[in-house]
């Protein structure tokens, strides 16, 4: 198993009876790539969709997930 | 549609034909076209030669979503070049209402003094500004408002254009009267105080929506934008967390301008993320809004209200990305609260919040104040508003600021501060900032949406050019940034909308076409200013020294920089 820490965008962000979560700890198997964490997140949008970065850096659908890597989920907007 | 221009020195109004070359223009391009054609791009921007222009946008006039806007266009006295600056509110329609395709303001008034201009389908008049000389943009707003009725559109000044400071913007009210819709950058708020202008009454009461030359091609093809916009998974974001929802991308790119950009991560970028902001919104209730529309008829609502913690009072509506970046990380405050107080009184006093932010970066840097002391930086604000040295100093952006203190690291490109993306991690932005002819903007062409490795500098370049192309085609359009995602879904509205309105003159790939003639025209405008390549670049102190968390510099190649638009 690795943990990896996951930062949850704007909508992404999940809703629970305490409050939206965006921050969360995930153990996933290992050789677990970023659109096994999504879909083990249960996230209700198009993986292709989303903007994701891994440690500060864009990462791919197919990236495998190392042990304390940060995971950004987001959607590509931009500001104003 | 006419021309409308008014000499102040005169106080008179003529309007003329619209000239055929600017007739296929709106918005952005035909105040580069209008610069261009009839202004010494090396006369003193606050002197008699220099024309303020309020252009609406080609599609402006018929509450298609999103697509009201109206740009302001002049030669800066920030950074001596091009400025258009492009802002919400009611202004673009209800100058379309009045049958006018620009405004040009022009000449130089013969005394000191200010006055209102109040325009109507009767023309136009010269009132005395009195007692509103001197006051906030709030205070102007309302007397206005009380003196003229809600139904006409106001475009302000504060203090900060008075006193013709160079970081002085034009404050357009909302549809429900707040004058914070802001043509911020570039100093055009000095522009108009130099025309002797605290106000621009525009009272469309009698007017009538511009003709529509096919009617029936035209809602249809309203109807398929308006489909694709509503139907984009991007809208919901907006809508439920406005730019604000950047703080965390940036940061999470390591892009995030913290302490005088010095850093691209913030240790309290959750306090003033879009995530956070949204809960505090729902927990205060009352009048804060997470969802707020600056314009009838914009289905995205991207803008919001920020109350005080009891939810009874407007604190500042509405609280965007840049200015929390600018005025929280990049000033090491983690408060959404004091940033809302010192985004109110930035918008008082009318002042660019992006400018002023950097401004107090670098007055941070210079020993003026710590780093995360917001009542300082408050204070600091204030001395603006009474005109002391530094306040002035401070007034006149993020250069003079450095200049007056004695600091090097100033985050500006042609004289104009960066926005809220540090170009060093987000390189295809820091490309735009170094070639737009606007100066560092964050309405130029932003990357950071893109899936490409924004630390590689490979790639860059091309990236920049599209995004600058296509935004200088919407701001032509007078479309929202927004809009954009229905415009990309749905691109074949654009020319059939045109079409429809005008009639028949608009080929394929319009919105590009438009970007690329509004960018030719305001480079050769830059180019006869005195503009060079050298003038293209970020500052030194960016290629060398390296921004944590990634230690990255900006390495794009400046030779390649400098044939980004060479087949335009
Ligand atoms: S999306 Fe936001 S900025 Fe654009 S028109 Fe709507 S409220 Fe105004």
């Amino acid at each position: 198993m690795l943990t990896v820490t996951v930062f949850l965008g704007t909508i992404l962000q999940k809703k629970t009876p305490q409050g939206n979560q965006r921050r969360l700890e995930v153990s996933l198997d290992e050789g677990a790539s970023i659109v096994d964490l999504i879909y083990h997140l249960d996230l209700e949008v198009e993986p292709d969709y989303l903007l994701l970065a891994v440690n500060g850096r864009i990462a791919e659908l197919d990236q495998v997930l190392a042990e304390d890597d940060k995971v950004h989920l987001m959607m590509p907007i931009s500001g104003g | 549609m006419k021309v409308w221009r008014i000499n102040v020195r005169k106080q008179a109004l003529q309007i003329e034909n619209v000239p055929e070359t600017w007739q296929g223009l709106g918005g952005r391009g035909l105040t580069a076209r209008i610069l261009l054609d009839e202004v010494n791009p090396e006369c003193d921007p606050l002197g008699s030669e220099n024309k303020l222009i309020f252009a609406p946008g080609l599609l402006v006039g018929h509450r298609l979503s999103s697509c009201d806007r109206i740009s302001v266009g002049t030669k800066s006295p920030l950074t001596k070049g091009i400025k258009e600056a492009n802002a919400g509110g009611r202004t673009g329609f209800h100058l379309t209402q009045l049958g006018i395709k620009v405004l040009i303001i022009e000449g130089s008034p013969t005394d000191e003094g200010f006055w209102v201009l109040v325009i109507n389908k009767q023309g136009a008049a010269f009132k005395p500004a009195g007692d509103l000389v001197g006051k906030g943009a709030y205070e102007t707003a309302s007397r206005l408002i009380e003196g003229y009725g809600e139904d006409p559109a106001i475009a302000l000044i504060g203090p900060g254009g008075e006193m013709r400071l160079t970081a002085a913007g034009i404050l357009n009210i909302d549809k429900d009267l707040v004058p914070s819709r802001i043509s911020a950058r570039g100093g055009v708020g000095a522009v108009m105080g130099a025309k002797g202008l605290k106000a621009i009454v525009i009272d469309a009461s009698e007017g009538e929506a511009p003709p529509i030359v096919d009617l029936k091609t035209f809602r249809e093809a309203q109807k398929e934008f308006n489909k694709a916009l509503l139907e984009h998974p991007q809208i919901t974001a907006y809508a439920e967390y406005g730019t604000a929802g950047m703080a965390m991308i940036s940061n999470g790119f390591g892009g995030l301008p913290t302490r005088n950009f010095s850093s691209g991560e913030f240790e309290g970028a959750d306090e003033i993320s879009g995530e956070f902001l949204r809960d505090l919104l729902v927990e205060r209730g009352g009048k804060a809004k997470t969802t707020h529309a600056c314009m009838t008829g914009c289905t995205i609502r991207c803008s919001n209200i920020f109350a005080s913690q009891d939810g009874k009072e407007v604190i500042v509506s509405p609280l965007e990305y840049e200015t929390i970046a600018l005025m929280g990380s990049n000033l090491g405050i983690s408060d959404l609260d004091v940033i809302a107080k010192l985004n109110w009184q930035v918008n008082d006093l009318g002042i660019d919040s992006i400018e002023i932010g950097a401004a107090l970066g670098v007055a941070a840097e210079g020993g003026a104040f710590e780093f995360g002391d917001g009542q300082s930086a408050l204070a600091l604000l204030e001395e603006i508003r009474t005109g002391s040295e530094l306040g002035k100093v401070l007034g006149n952006g993020a250069v003079a600021t450095g200049k007056h203190l004695g600091v090097d690291r100033v985050p500006v490109v042609k004289g104009q501060a960066m926005s809220a993306y540090d170009p060093r991690a987000i390189k295809g932005t820091g490309v735009t900032y170094a070639t737009s002819p606007q100066g560092a903007d964050h309405t130029s062409g932003l990357t950071i949406r893109s899936k490409v490795d924004h630390l590689d500098p490979e790639g860059q370049v091309e990236l920049s050019r599209n995004s600058q192309i296509n935004v200088a085609g919407y701001d032509t359009l007078g479309a929202c940034a927004f809009a954009s995602f229905g415009f990309a879904a749905a691109p074949e509205t654009i020319t059939a909308l045109l079409n429809a309105r005008y009639g028949g003159e608009f080929g394929e790939d319009t919105l590009r076409n438009l970007g690329k003639e509004t960018i030719k025209l305001e480079r050769e405008f830059n180019k006869r200013a005195g503009f060079t390549k050298e003038d293209d670049r970020l500052p030194a102190w960016m290629k060398e020294e390296p921004l944590p968390p990634h230690n990255a510099v900006f390495d794009v190649l400046e030779d390649e920089m400098d044939h980004i638009f060479d087949d335009l």
